[in-house]
């Protein structure tokens, strides 16, 4: 089985090493798994978006 | 033999100790300090005057001329949630972090959530599965988000008796001393500000667009209607059809809904129907409201079950079947979620009174508002709550000794959102046939309001400090302005396809990298900050000071052409009217005062972006309060002598701590007003 591999500029690729050490991850890999984990978490929210619609749509202030 | 003797010795232990409290009770009502507090939501002082001129308010008239009566300053802005939290802390909402009904978790992209509470489910580690079946090992929370202590702590610590009924924004309500019960912010159920069901075989032509409610197309077959009551998603079942929304290593549970079957059996010769639902059954005419009718959704069979009760309306048995069932109520004989503190707070009440509604806001507003339930209906269910009111307000006052008590009324506030159209004719949803049938139902909701005032009256002795307060006043919202469609056409924010503008809900076109701001909730205006935001684009400092006076500037000046009012009075900046450690982290940057009959508009709030900035608002819902605060200050009328010119809300906890000899803390911003 392979692992997805993602393309990034090796300039990029300079600076995520530099801080993945200086934060002191084990690999870049690992680094970079955590921040799309962080990022991808930011955009899914807590709550599924029809959920919380109808959480504020009974509010009798909002349509 | 020695039976007997036990029970003559209880007997008699009982008559000593009962004759003690009848006497200790005799002596607390007459030498204890009482403070009692009407907290009358909406109360305004324009209505409030006129109708005093008019010699129609004579409870409040004597009060008056007895005592003190104050415009009273509300919160920026005049939302319920916010003002109300001014009252409770003595601060301004810098301190206490509630600033609209809805906020966001500026980090997220549109985590939004309603501003007082929230629940916090226990991570999936926490728990496992066998078969369809979740198992637990740690509960799911809910947390009220309102920061500092409410006041009244400070009475209940010295061992001054203290009950507070309904007092809005404090949901759930908090551990000590005091005996609360809360009011607005309470979900239902699902965790909604109330969603009601409507099974019909006719359904109307905006199904699909009702919120606050579902509408279930049912049709009866030999006169027996099948039916299913909606419960919030079980956590403790996986769906069996599709148990993962998402397979492999993060996999995402699916849950099974709660469900509830019920039936109704149509009366082949009469309008009337007989409704099963679990151990229930009851008979109903048509255009008759049923009482609270408990019920139970089973989770884990035998084993967890998460109670609840609702109404039932049948509207109508034929030629069509229309059933109204109310959003499932939280028992306060068995609450799902805390409803009181202390716990039996609540089934003390029921117990006393019987089921009562428990939802924050109870009137069904948004049945009315989608023509689910007519204007006469709406006023029945309106007069329905006030009734129970009515009852807990005569038991909390025939069990009141000394001390405080705070009691809440909800009546006006929806009463003016919900028929400003058939109090005042220059509305634009004006119904002047709906008027001359009900006549002007916010006049007689000020009557009965002086008769609440009348009761308390009463019980009124030396010793007794009366405060009728409201959190806000009225206005009439007769026309609309659509902030984020002029902030789009204005190039402060974008959309990723202009074409998709009359498309866009929910912000889902916006272009987060290029928008600068953004409205949000009613009378939010959010800078895109950098190192705030979740897409912030650009730098606090100067770019941001510069664009916060650029957009005050701008806004202020706008003019509807067709009014050639200017709909926006003033914009407030957070900085310059909140002090404290939340302002620079939930806030927004800038709140929208709108000028007097104007709101922000229904689109705005969450992120559409229609053409036009202007509107007529035509809606059921036709009084509003989120305006300019300066506009709508609500109402202090008291038995005592009020020194303070200009009372604000925050100064009311101050003042109550005060006619107990307590010196308010000196975090409170409030001062004594008395």
């Amino acid at each position: 089985m392979f692992e997805p591999k993602i393309k990034i500029s090796k300039e990029l690729y300079a600076r995520v090493k530099k801080f993945a050490e200086l934060a002191g991850y084990s690999s870049v890999d690992e680094f970079v798994a955590h921040a799309l984990e962080k990022e991808v978490k930011a955009l899914e929210g807590s709550d599924s978006e029809e959920e919380i619609k109808k959480k504020l749509q009974g509010l009798g202030y909002i349509s | 033999m020695k039976q007997g003797w036990r029970l003559w010795a209880m007997i008699w232990i009982g008559l000593i100790l009962g004759l003690g409290f009848s006497a200790c009770k005799k002596k607390n009502s007459e030498t204890g300090k009482r403070v009692i507090v009407l907290g009358i939501d909406g109360m305004d002082l324009r209505l409030l005057k006129q109708l005093l001129a008019e010699g129609t308010m004579p409870h409040f008239q004597r009060l008056i001329q007895e005592g003190g009566f104050r415009p009273l300053g509300t919160s920026i802005p005049p939302e319920s949630p916010v003002a109300w939290s001014n009252f409770i802390t003595g601060m301004n909402p810098g301190r206490h972090g509630i600033y609209d009904f809805i906020h966001r978790d500026p980090q997220k992209k549109l985590d939004l959530y309603l501003s007082t509470s929230r629940t916090v489910d226990p991570p999936e580690s926490k728990s496992f599965t066998l078969g369809d079946y979740v198992i637990w090992l740690a509960g799911g929370k809910v947390e009220l988000l309102r920061d500092q202590r409410p006041f009244w702590d400070y009475l209940a610590e010295r061992g001054i008796p203290v009950t507070v009924y309904k007092i809005p924004a404090e949901f759930p309500p908090e551990a000590g001393k005091a005996r609360v019960f809360s009011g607005m912010g309470t979900p239902d159920i699902l965790g909604t500000y109330g969603t009601f069901s409507y099974y019909t075989d006719n359904p109307p032509a905006n199904a699909k667009e009702v919120s606050g409610g579902d509408v279930y197309p049912t049709f009866p077959k030999n006169g027996v209607a099948e039916m299913v009551l909606h419960g919030p998603k079980n956590t403790f079942k996986l769906d069996p059809k599709k148990p993962y929304l998402r397979s492999g290593r993060g996999k995402q549970r699916n849950y099974a809904k709660a469900e509830l079957k019920f039936r109704v059996y149509l009366d082949p010769e009469n309008a009337a129907a007989k409704i099963e639902i679990g151990d229930a059954e009851l008979v109903l005419n048509q255009g008759e409201w049923s009482g609270w009718v408990p019920i139970e959704f089973e989770l884990v069979p035998r084993l967890l079950h998460l109670p609840g009760m609702v109404r039932f309306y049948l509207q109508e048995v034929r030629p069509d079947f229309k059933l109204y069932v109310s959003p499932i109520n939280l028992d306060p004989l068995d609450p799902a979620l805390p409803l009181s503190n202390p716990a039996d707070y609540a089934e003390e009440l029921g117990e006393a009174v019987g089921r009562f509604y428990t939802q924050g806001i109870s009137e069904d507003n948004k049945a009315r508002s989608h023509n689910i339930l007519n204007d006469d209906e709406y006023w029945q269910q309106s007069q329905d709550v006030l009734a129970e009111s009515w009852k807990l307000y005569h038991y909390h006052l025939d069990h009141f000794d000394r001390g405080l008590l705070f009691f809440y009324f909800s009546a006006l506030d929806l009463g003016q959102h919900m028929f400003w159209r058939l109090h005042d004719p220059t509305s634009p949803a004006w119904d002047a046939e709906a008027s001359a049938r009900l006549g002007d139902p916010i006049r007689r909701l000020y009557f009965q309001m002086d008769e609440v005032l009348a009761t308390a009256l009463q019980r009124v002795d030396p010793n007794t400090t009366l405060i009728v307060m409201s959190d806000h006043g009225f206005a009439p919202f007769n026309r609309a302005f659509q902030l984020n469609s002029w902030l789009l056409d204005n190039g402060y924010l974008y959309l990723r396809d202009r074409s998709k503008r009359q498309e866009t809900e929910y912000f889902d076109h916006v272009d987060w990298g290029r928008t600068r701001a953004y409205g949000l909730g009613i009378n939010g205006l959010y800078l895109n900050l950098y190192g705030r935001e979740w897409s912030g684009i650009f730098m606090p400092g100067a770019e941001k000071e510069e664009l916060l006076r650029e957009l005050k500037q701008k806004l202020e000046a706008v003019v509807d052409p067709a009014t050639g009012e200017h709909p926006i009075k003033v914009v407030y900046r957070a900085d310059q009217v909140y002090q404290g450690p939340h302002v620079e982290k939930v806030a927004p940057d800038l709140i929208m005062g709108y000028a007097y009959g104007w709101r922000a508009s229904w689109e705005t709030t969450l992120g559409e972006f229609p053409q036009g900035w202007f509107s007529d608002n035509k809606e059921a819902w036709s009084g509003d309060h989120c305006i300019a605060a300066e506009e709508v200050p609500g109402v202090l009328v008291t038995n005592r002598q009020i020194q303070a010119e200009s009372p604000t809300l925050m100064d009311l906890g101050p003042s109550i701590l005060k006619e107990f000899g307590i010196e308010p803390p000196e975090q409170m911003e409030g001062k004594p007003v008395f």
